[in-house]
């Protein structure tokens, strides 16, 4: 397996690098070259048969690039929920996606009754600069009405290439002013790690999501972060993974090398024995300082993020605080495939340093937290998880319930982030066994509940 | 199209019988000939094969295949495994399997008892109606599908089964356990209604319908007697449809002349019509109402719009499903056969009913008891995910109740009424409870 090509993603949302392992040989199967396996062959006999048999007979002329698609979609959803095919489309959001980057105007928008609505304009992008506020619900791009569009559809207009204009008509406030608006659009970066100081001596950072420009854009804030807090009140870390659906595994190896400096990182196992590969930190990495660390984690931390809590859990590196994680295990890489699609394929299992795998069971944390869930989200924003969705990789004694995937909107009343913030005080977080006394009615009626889907927590906003 | 070999069928659950098929040699799927898609399927099922993080299964990975293409046509069109075959061609056939006799649906994850079908162990046991299966022997339902549990349920006759089973609003629990019969399926029952009307219904439309409906009309030609019948009342409901040929045949069996159906398929070529043959018609034209509700699909609509058109019944009823398509039996060798749709089906004025359904010529609706309100009606072919579309003015399903007693049952009331002379006007203001006589 090609380490470039590797990702950790959670359902549509993430993705591969770009930088693609040259292709292999697209060698069309000889019929020859099965004859050996004669049931595969007869297999393949039997696919052609049903192909033909529609072609020929079916009521309407079917659209036989359609047939082979859904084919292709039928075989790789009978493997596992990760492995999927992308057509030419699919294939570059997803590149946009890894990349981080894409031209556009720099407004993370949401969809509220039907309405697209600005959830907030990135500082320094041709949104912010043009004026466009929070709130501002964006009624028409380019003269097309977004009354029913979806959000993708919407997005997907507001991106395109840099310096072409875009026109919105923009309704605000109360009084539904209507405001007409030429933007140019611009480079974008979506920046998958935020930070600030929290109470003048703790580092907080937040990875979204681990693009291309993760581990940079760690490092950066990092480095801005030890600048601003003195070092006799550096009291440590809180590295928030909470709701991050995963991405690339690169730049997970990257993040956790960014704090320890030596050590086995994470191991991936294909089918093969020669197909293992082993990660290890290089030194001269950490950039941490040894500082004291606590990892956020909640049922919508997922693959990648599973990746980092579990090697800084097994190295005993950091102390794992919130709910248990959503249990990914499973490595996918992206295989180019005929014109401009690409295969999504689950490649192998990786396994945390002390060799276990959290697939289908999560990462316990160290301290079990329990946020208070407002009652209209109650049941809502709990995670099923990946043992429970349909086709999984099976991985022995499972972990079936949900877990909380709230994180409150307001600092204030974010349990698990004071419970870290204390930690880092010295005070230890509430007892884990009464938190879970706590957690198991409202748990038993989120079992029953529809919970969102894995892809959910990183959809609610799309930047563009 | 290989008309030769394969039957035409219509049917939501039902479909052809297979006899003495013939199948074409197998042509690889790399054959020179096929198109540019099959290449990169072949690249993909390859990758798989030798990428994938576990050894993958190759049946799965085809079956998978296959399944995704044909779910991507319309809902219609399936693939049957050998087993799967042999089942359907059970059921085509009327053909007799060890079992409880039981009816059952699916609901809420459990098989319900939509009725124990007389005199059969079930029946003999005390299942009721209602009845919800929980464990079969050591199994439990939940997480299996309908056609798991049937098959759990089957077996040799004289072999045991154990059933739990959660009865009312109580939820008391019962086991039972049972020994198994040779069940006989059959799909006309009649008896005569009010001493004068032959009614007949037709549960769906296997290779023994017609026949079924033959001796039915025997018996009513010396019970009650030609001279005091006054009509009939062919009985739709919910009857999901079955082959094309028993649905000619049976509307056949009311008319001496005249257009039944034509199947149009992709090329007009394939264009086929089915005329009413003389010496089929046993109705001595008298009256004839038909029941039909949202149930009531495919093959039972080509009767029912056949019947309408030459206006030789009155339908009673709701708007049918609306399923207007022909699958096809087309035989896959040793590998099972492929079920698909290769025509759309037209009434004798030329009308497609797909995704549309028939419109009863009296609507007359059934009382719903509160706690079935809301999970007995059909929402209709146009409510499909990716049904085969048929215009602006698709229309929704309908009710598909039928009180379990016939004192209560509103729309068979409403028949028994106009054979008795009232106005059809009379009929569409029926009373919403009619007194039990």
């Amino acid at each position: 397996m090609n380490r470039k090509t590797s990702l950790l993603g959670l359902g549509v949302v993430l993705g591969a690098a770009v930088t693609l392992a040259a292709p292999q040989t697209l060698s069309h199967l000889s019929p020859a070259a099965y004859a050996a396996a004669s049931d595969t062959y007869r297999q393949l006999n039997l696919f052609g048969d049903v192909f033909d048999k529609i072609r020929n007979d079916y009521v309407e002329k079917p659209d036989e690039a359609k047939l082979i698609e859904a084919a292709i979609n039928g075989m790789l959803s009978s493997l596992d929920p990760h492995s999927s095919y992308m057509d030419a489309k699919a294939f570059k959001d997803m590149q946009v996606q890894t990349k981080g980057e894409f031209g556009g105007l720099g407004i993370e928008v949401t969809q509220e009754d039907g309405l697209i609505k600005v959830v907030t304009p990135i500082d320094d992008t041709p949104a912010a600069k043009a004026g466009i506020m929070s709130g501002d619900i964006i009624a028409a791009i380019d003269d097309t009405p977004t009354q029913g569009l979806t959000l993708d559809q919407a997005v997907e207009k507001m991106r395109g290439a840099i310096n072409s204009p875009v026109k919105l008509k923009i309704v605000r406030g109360p009084k539904k002013e209507v405001k007409d608006y030429t933007v140019v659009r611009d480079l974008i970066r979506v920046q998958s790690v935020r930070s600030h100081v929290e109470g003048g001596d703790v580092a907080y950072i937040r990875i979204t999501q681990f693009t291309e420009q993760t581990a940079d854009g760690l490092k950066e804030a990092m480095d801005k972060l030890k600048s601003e807090i003195p070092a006799d009140k550096f009291k440590g870390y809180i590295l928030d993974l909470r709701n991050n659906p995963g991405g690339l595994l690169d730049q997970s190896i990257a993040v956790v090398n960014s704090f320890i400096d030596r050590g086995e990182i994470v191991s991936t196992r294909g089918r093969t024995p020669d197909e293992t590969q082993r990660f290890d930190a290089r030194s001269g990495g950490d950039l941490s300082g040894g500082k004291p660390l606590v990892v956020l984690i909640n049922g919508g931390s997922a693959s990648a993020s599973e990746i980092v809590s579990g090697a800084l859990q097994d190295h005993k590196r950091a102390t794992l605080i919130g709910t248990r994680s959503f249990g990914k295990g499973s490595v996918q890489t992206i295989m180019p495939l005929g014109q401009d699609g690409a295969l999504r394929l689950t490649t192998a299992r990786y396994y945390t340093p002390s060799g276990r795998s959290i697939q289908a069971k999560g990462i316990e944390p160290d301290y079990k937290v329990l946020e208070d869930v407002p009652s209209d989200l109650k049941g809502k924003d709990d995670m099923k998880g990946e043992a429970s969705l349909k086709g999984h990789l099976a991985n022995g004694e499972e972990d079936t319930s949900a877990s909380q995937a709230y994180v409150p909107p307001e600092e204030k009343d974010d349990k698990q982030l004071k419970a870290a913030i204390g930690l880092l005080h010295g005070e230890k977080p509430a007892q884990a066994a009464s938190a879970d006394a706590d957690a198991a009615k409202p748990k038993i009626e989120a079992g029953k509940a529809d919970v969102s889907s894995p892809a959910s927590p990183a959809d609610a906003a799309k930047p563009n | 199209m290989p008309r030769g070999f394969s039957f035409l069928v219509v049917g939501i659950l039902a479909g052809a019988a297979l006899t003495g098929a013939s199948h074409g040699a197998l042509r690889a799927a790399t054959s020179s000939n096929a198109s540019s898609g099959v290449p990169l399927f072949a690249e993909v099922f390859d990758k798989v094969r030798s990428k994938y993080a576990d050894k993958p299964d190759d049946n799965k990975l085809i079956r998978g295949a296959i399944d995704g293409m044909l779910a991507s046509l319309d809902p219609h069109s399936t693939y049957f495994d050998p087993k799967a075959l042999q089942d359907f061609q059970t059921t085509m056939k009327g053909e007799e399997f060890g079992g409880l006799g039981l009816e059952v649906m699916m609901e809420d994850g459990l098989v319900k008892v939509v009725s124990p079908i007389d005199e059969t162990p079930a029946a003999r046991a005390g299942l009721m109606s209602g009845d919800m299966i929980t464990r079969i022997d050591e199994t439990p339902v939940k997480g299996l599908t309908l056609k798991e549990a049937v098959d759990k349920m089957r077996g040799p006759a004289k072999s045991s089964v154990r059933l739990l089973v959660q009865r009312g609003a109580s939820k008391d629990v019962k086991e039972y356990a049972i020994v198994r019969e040779i069940i006989h399926v059959q799909s006309v029952r009649s008896h005569i209604e009010s001493d004068d009307i032959g009614y007949v219904r037709i549960t769906q439309f296997n290779q023994e319908a017609y026949d079924g409906l033959r001796k039915a009309f025997d018996h009513f030609r010396t019970d009650p007697g030609e001279a005091k019948l006054k009509g009939y009342i062919l009985d739709l409901r919910n009857n999901p449809g079955g082959l094309l040929n028993q649905a000619v045949e049976i509307a056949n069996a009311f008319v001496d002349s005249g257009p039944i159906v034509t199947t149009r398929g992709r090329n007009a070529e394939e264009q086929q019509s089915y005329s009413a043959r003389p010496g089929v018609n046993l109705s001595q034209g008298k009256p004839l109402v038909v029941l039909i509700n949202g149930g009531s699909a495919s093959a039972s609509e080509i009767v029912s719009g056949a019947l309408q058109d030459l206006k030789r019944g009155t339908l009673i009823g709701t708007r049918s499903f609306g399923k207007g398509s022909v699958q096809t039996i087309l035989p896959l060798g040793e590998e099972g056969a492929l079920k698909l749709t290769t025509a759309r089906y037209y009434t004798p004025s030329g009308r497609s009913i797909q995704a549309k359904g028939i419109g009863p010529d009296v609507v007359v609706i059934e009382n719903i008891p509160d706690d079935l309100k809301g999970k007995v009606s059909s929402l209709g072919e146009a409510s499909l995910l990716g049904h085969l579309k048929n215009g602006a003015d698709e229309e929704k399903g309908s009710d598909a109740y039928v009180p379990p007693d016939r004192s209560k049952d509103t729309q068979l009331q409403a028949a028994i009424r106009l054979l008795h002379g009232a106005k059809l006007d009379s009929l569409k203001t029926a009373p919403a409870t009619v007194t039990s006589q």
